[in-house]
């Protein structure tokens, strides 16, 4: 549980921190919160030659009320996402993702820049951006881009994330009032999601509208569960509807397995888990779910 | 403290009854949850550090090994291989089973799982070693690995070990009462073949050693956190061929044991090889991946049984044939199957058993004890066995239950197999345990909740928590008898200023005995507990100990605690001779207060125990010759409840509790996720000596049986590898996920321990396996589902209820 040599780069700037990452090149890795990296580093699966910890930057810490979006820093915890006033009335669908979010250990040390670059499969932030249509900032000394959370997700840990360049903004728009959920099957509270279900709408009248709903734990990367969303907006949300909706959620999508869930026990999951997500955001309610 | 002054009786153990059974806090807490514990790995030393190469593969030859990169690797001090333990030590003696076998404690020329050290490699740092360690290249020819135990009895498999000519290192059956006839004549037979799974106990603390070697004297100081340090010594030495005052064992703070830290003993004499090859001490950390992988685990267990009954419900025989996988480590090949005898009929009065087994090699982790070692598996399996029968004649389990149990009035009784429960009210604790969980009002809301799509099962499972074991039955199959009994040491003493010190033979992993140590001696002295100082910290060369020595077997409030209480009284009587001597009077006429011995009825003429001890060290020489100076007593203890087990009358442990845990299971149908919404627990915990610490052994030792009944299992790929090697996938229960337990109390006092206590220990980890199964499969009554193995997996459930109806 050692970690192989290493380099520890702390750069007090974004600007130090891009110039470094500029310098080293993919013998670099940034590090937020450390909760993944180091991990891989101790067992070592991962063995960078430099670790760049963007912990120095103080630049990189906030969450600011833009208007029609916030603005939220990458160095911003689990934590403090979870307890933010403003997102909670604004974007509720970001706490209560963080909120579930390993235990209260990881919630203390674990960022939203860190989730989202790591582009777990499996992670709970990167579905609730996904069906929010953050947007992401990405910084290098060539400059900045904006990419759509929905352009960030290339596969099992890739993103569009070049090695020079740091994740620096995650912008999500400001939603206050609209219905949102996010439900996680995990064999405990505090693993990783075998199914995460993010969602968000409106109710226009009786008819639901801009229905958006992100699915991670399922497949080698989050996604925009389409179908689902092509079925339910314009539509009102009602049993039948939801439950056809749902039971084929899962049409096309290549479903892992692993010890814990196989592919097709994680299909079954994710068609319920949908179902209930759905439900959830209609205040519909159906089959019981036992109360934990 | 010292208001209830009594007169001493000639043969009594206390002389106040103020501490000893009082909620007094636990002195270990305080530095513990500060940090400020004093584990192997906080010991103040300069060391190097060993890193271990281990087998990538489940079954290979071990072609070549080329050290020389490693050797040249910074900070390298000594490499060693296989070979190099096989030239120096001898080869590990096995306890339990028949077959001849060799093998050392690192791998030589094979391997025989993945994980299995190959190579170790000291150097200055970790991160040296392990840089090192990375660099030595082994060429392996892979086997076929043999996996599961299936594939192990198949015809033709591969050979774990060659020289056996089988898989199976031990076979053996026993019969005890007239099972044939008992099954001819039954009305009904309920039979179910069952899994265990292979789980484990994974303490927050792995595996730790540090070793010294002096080339002056040729001998070793070892710290660690073994369980057992008397049987560590005798394979200590005996494999590394040095007698046993040439390695002294010191036992620090230890992080948790449960049983799986009985097996460290071979690595010790990986450690102490490698001190003596480095010419430097050596400190190995094991990691928690390492102790997932190569630690220890529980053998997953294939298990045939039938129960035959009676029209009216009453149990006639048991018929049992067990497999077991033990792995590839043939020391603690075979732990498993005999111990079953101590539970093999339950609280039930079933008077014929049959019980066969076969203890299966595979190239898996090697097994060791694991609290409550076979018990747990013997209790799933009777008590499913139970409730089959129950719904077979349309019995309530309660009622099913309260039929057979062994009554009170049957006190002590003797099992078929020669198991003798002392005392203990099986009918009563029942009853109590339906009355606090509110049975009836459950099973009413659980039919009423199913008519709403909801699906709870009420779970009711009765188990004996035996303590003590009585060692020798591991070696009846070889038909050695050896290790009879149970054998602790205890030095109780004063010191120069009268303080009373106590170090014992067992080691504390967490228990708390330095609490209960000292609330024993205090009532004996009538002193204050906060008077009473006990190190935690055993060492060889001063705590008295025995072969048996060791905490494991709940056997701490049997034996040792005999041990601690022979020895004050060793004590008591010296310091009572001394004061009589000094106040002039006879000895019958004292009594304790406060820490002074007095006249009785005249407490002004008193002698304090700092006076007592001046005249035992300093001022010897005024005490007539007769009374020998010093003030330190040494006592053994053996239970002598322990008769020499035979084939016969197996007697396999020397105390016997009992519980019965009354569970509520809601299962969620679409998903097949199980809550625990209650969770009740009455256990006749006989005296408690720490009401505190006896609840909390019960509570933890439920939570660990939480684990095996719906989380934990090391699993293996067809090829040998395994899957759950970090805590992502070796699933442990967590706060989140423990019901609230609610105990009810129930003492009856044992007859055959020196205090009256009974074991607490493992009990949870017992009982509560099928209390879960038993819920859930009632449960899921509606779809038919029946439970047989653990863990019970929401995707195992999910499968039954979709028409498999096969947990």
């Amino acid at each position: 549980m050692t970690p192989e040599r290493f380099e520890y780069v702390a750069p007090a700037s974004l600007d130090e921190a891009t110039s470094t990452l500029r310098d080293l090149g993919d013998e670099a890795k940034v590090m937020a919160g450390g909760q993944s990296l180091l991990s891989l580093m101790k067992l070592r699966l991962a063995s960078p030659r430099y670790v760049v910890d963007l912990g120095r930057v103080p630049a990189l810490n906030y969450i600011r009320d833009e208007g029609d979006a916030i603005a939220i820093g990458a160095l911003v915890t689990y934590a403090e996402l979870k307890a933010s006033a403003l997102l909670r009335e604004r974007c509720a669908l970001l706490p209560r993702a963080a909120s579930v979010v390993g235990d209260v250990q990881v919630r203390n040390r674990g960022t939203i820049g860190g989730a989202l670059a790591h582009a777990d499969p499996a992670g709970d932030l990167c579905a609730a951006v996904l069906a929010l249509d953050a947007r992401l900032k990405l910084v290098s000394t060539r400059g900045e881009r904006w990419v759509w959370a929905g352009e960030f997700f290339l596969g099992m840990y890739a993103s569009v994330l070049e090695p020079d360049e740091v994740l620096a903004e995650i912008r999500v728009p400001a939603i206050a009032g609209w219905r949102c959920a996010y439900l996680k099957a995990a064999r405990r509270p505090s693993d990783f999601a075998l199914v995460g279900v993010a969602v968000r709408c409106r109710i226009d009248g009786r008819a639901c509208a801009d229905l958006a709903m992100a699915i991670t734990g399922v497949s080698d990367r989050v996604f925009r569960a389409r179908s689902v969303e092509e079925a339910l907006n314009g539509r009102e949300l009602e049993t039948a509807l939801i439950e056809e909706t749902a039971s084929r959620s899962m049409d096309g999508v290549d479903v892992s397995g692993d010890i814990h869930a196989s592919s097709e026990y994680r299909t079954h999951l994710a068609r319920v888990y949908v179902s209930r997500a759905i439900r959830a955001v209609g205040a519909i309610s159906g089959p019981p779910t036992p109360s934990v | 403290m010292g208001d209830s002054t009594r007169p001493l009786e000639s043969d009594g153990v206390f002389v106040t009854s103020q501490w000893v059974g009082a909620a007094v806090p636990r002195r270990e807490d305080a530095r513990t949850v500060q940090g400020q514990a004093r584990y192997v790995d906080d010991i103040d030393m300069d060391t190097a550090h060993v890193a271990f190469v281990r087998s990538p593969h489940a079954h290979a030859r071990i072609t070549a090994i080329d050290t020389r990169d490693a050797e040249a690797s910074p900070g390298v001090l000594a490499v060693m291989t296989g070979r190099d333990v096989a030239a120096a030590t001898n080869p590990v003696a096995p306890r339990g089973i028949t077959a001849s076998v060799t093998q050392y404690v690192m791998a030589v020329d094979k391997v025989r799982y993945a994980g299995e050290p190959v190579v170790a490699v000291v150097a200055g740092t970790q991160y040296l070693a392990e840089d090192a360690a990375a660099r030595v290249h082994v060429d392996y020819e892979p086997l076929p690995p043999v996996v599961e135990i299936e594939e192990a009895l198949a015809e033709g498999a591969p050979l774990v070990f060659e020289e056996a000519g089988t898989n199976v290192l031990l076979h053996d059956a026993f019969e005890h009462g007239d099972v044939a006839g008992a099954f001819r004549g039954a009305d009904l037979v309920v039979k179910e073949t069952f899994r265990m799974p292979r789980f484990s106990s994974t303490p927050l603390e792995p595996w730790a050693i540090i070793a010294q070697w002096d080339p002056g004297t040729g001998a070793f100081v070892v710290w660690s956190n073994d369980q057992q340090p008397g049987r560590t010594a005798i394979n200590v030495s005996r494999t590394l061929r040095v007698p046993i005052d040439k390695v002294r064992y010191i036992i620090p703070d230890s992080g948790g044991g449960f049983g799986i830290k009985l097996a460290v003993w071979p690595y010790i004499v990986i450690l102490c090889l490698l001190a003596r090859r480095a010419g430097k001490a050596v400190r190995w950390i094991q990691t928690r991946s390492e102790h997932l992988l190569a630690g220890t685990h529980t053998p997953e267990a294939l298990i045939e049984a039938e129960l035959a009954l009676a029209r009216d419900g009453r149990f006639l025989a048991i018929r049992v044939n067990s497999k077991e996988n033990d792995g590839s480590f043939v020391h603690t090949a075979g732990i498993y199957p005999l111990i079953k005898f101590a539970v093999i009929v339950g609280c039930y009065g079933i008077r014929a058993t049959a019980f066969e087994f076969s203890t299966v090699v595979t190239n898996k982790a090697p097994t060791v004890q694991n609290r409550g070692v076979g018990k747990p598996g013997m209790t799933f399996v009777l008590e499913r066995l139970v409730d089959l029968a129950a719904r077979a004649l349309d019995l309530d389990p309660a009622e099913i239950r309260r039929r057979n149990f062994v009554r009170p009035e049957q006190m002590p009784y003797t099992t078929p197999t020669g198991e003798v429960y002392e005392s203990g009210d099986y009918p009563e604790c029942l009853r109590r345990a339906l009355e606090l969980a509110g049975y009836d009002e459950w099973c009413r809301k659980r039919d009423a909740l199913r008519e709403e799509g909801r699906y709870l099962g009420v779970g009711i499972a009765a188990g004996i928590e035996p303590g003590t074991s009585n060692l020798g039955y591991y070696y009846i199959s070889r038909g050695r008898p050896d290790f009879l009994g149970s054998v602790e040491g205890a030095m109780v003493g004063a010191d120069f200023d009268g303080g009373i010190t106590v170090v014992t033979g067992s080691v504390d992993a967490g228990q708390g005995h330095a609490t209960t140590v000292a609330q024993v001696v205090a009532d004996m002295l009538a002193i204050r507990p906060e008077q009473v100082s006990m190190s935690t910290h055993f060492d060889s060369a001063t705590s008295p100990f025995a072969p048996h020595s060791g905490t494991y077997a709940n056997r701490f409030n049997d034996v040792e605690l005999g041990a601690v209480v022979a020895a004050t009284r060793k004590l008591r009587a010296k310091m009572l001779r001394i004061a009589a001597f000094v106040l002039g009077v006879h000895e019958r006429s004292l009594a304790l207060r406060a820490g002074t011995i007095h006249v009785e009825g005249d407490p002004t003429k008193a002698v304090s125990f700092q006076e007592i001890a001046a005249y035992a060290y300093k001022k010897a020489l005024l005490l007539p010759e007769e009374i020998e100076p010093g003030l330190r007593e040494i006592a053994y203890y053996q239970n002598r409840a322990a008769k020499v087990p035979r084939r016969e009358e197996f007697n396999i442990q020397l105390t016997h509790a009992n519980a019965v845990h009354v569970v509520v299971a809601e299962v969620d149908v679409a998903t097949g996720f199980v809550t625990l919404p209650k969770y009740v627990i009455v256990h006749d915990w006989g005296r408690q000596l720490n009401p505190g610490i006896v609840k909390g052994m019960v509570i933890g030792s439920t939570v660990h049986g939480i684990g095996a009944a719906l989380y934990e299992e090391f699993l293996y790929s067809p090829d040998g590898q395994l899957l759950t090697g970090t805590f992502m996938d070796y699933l442990k229960p967590v706060a989140l996920t423990v019901p609230r337990f609610d105990l009810g109390e129930m003492e009856s006092p044992c007859p055959t321990s020196p205090l009256g206590t009974k074991a607490v220990g493992e009990g949870g980890a017992i009982t509560s396996l099928p209390a879960i199964a038993n819920a859930v499969e009632d449960a899921l009554r509606p779809f038919g589902v029946t439970v047989t193995s653990l863990p019970i997996t929401p995707e195992k459930t999910l499968r039954a209820i979709r028409g498999a109806r096969v947990i």
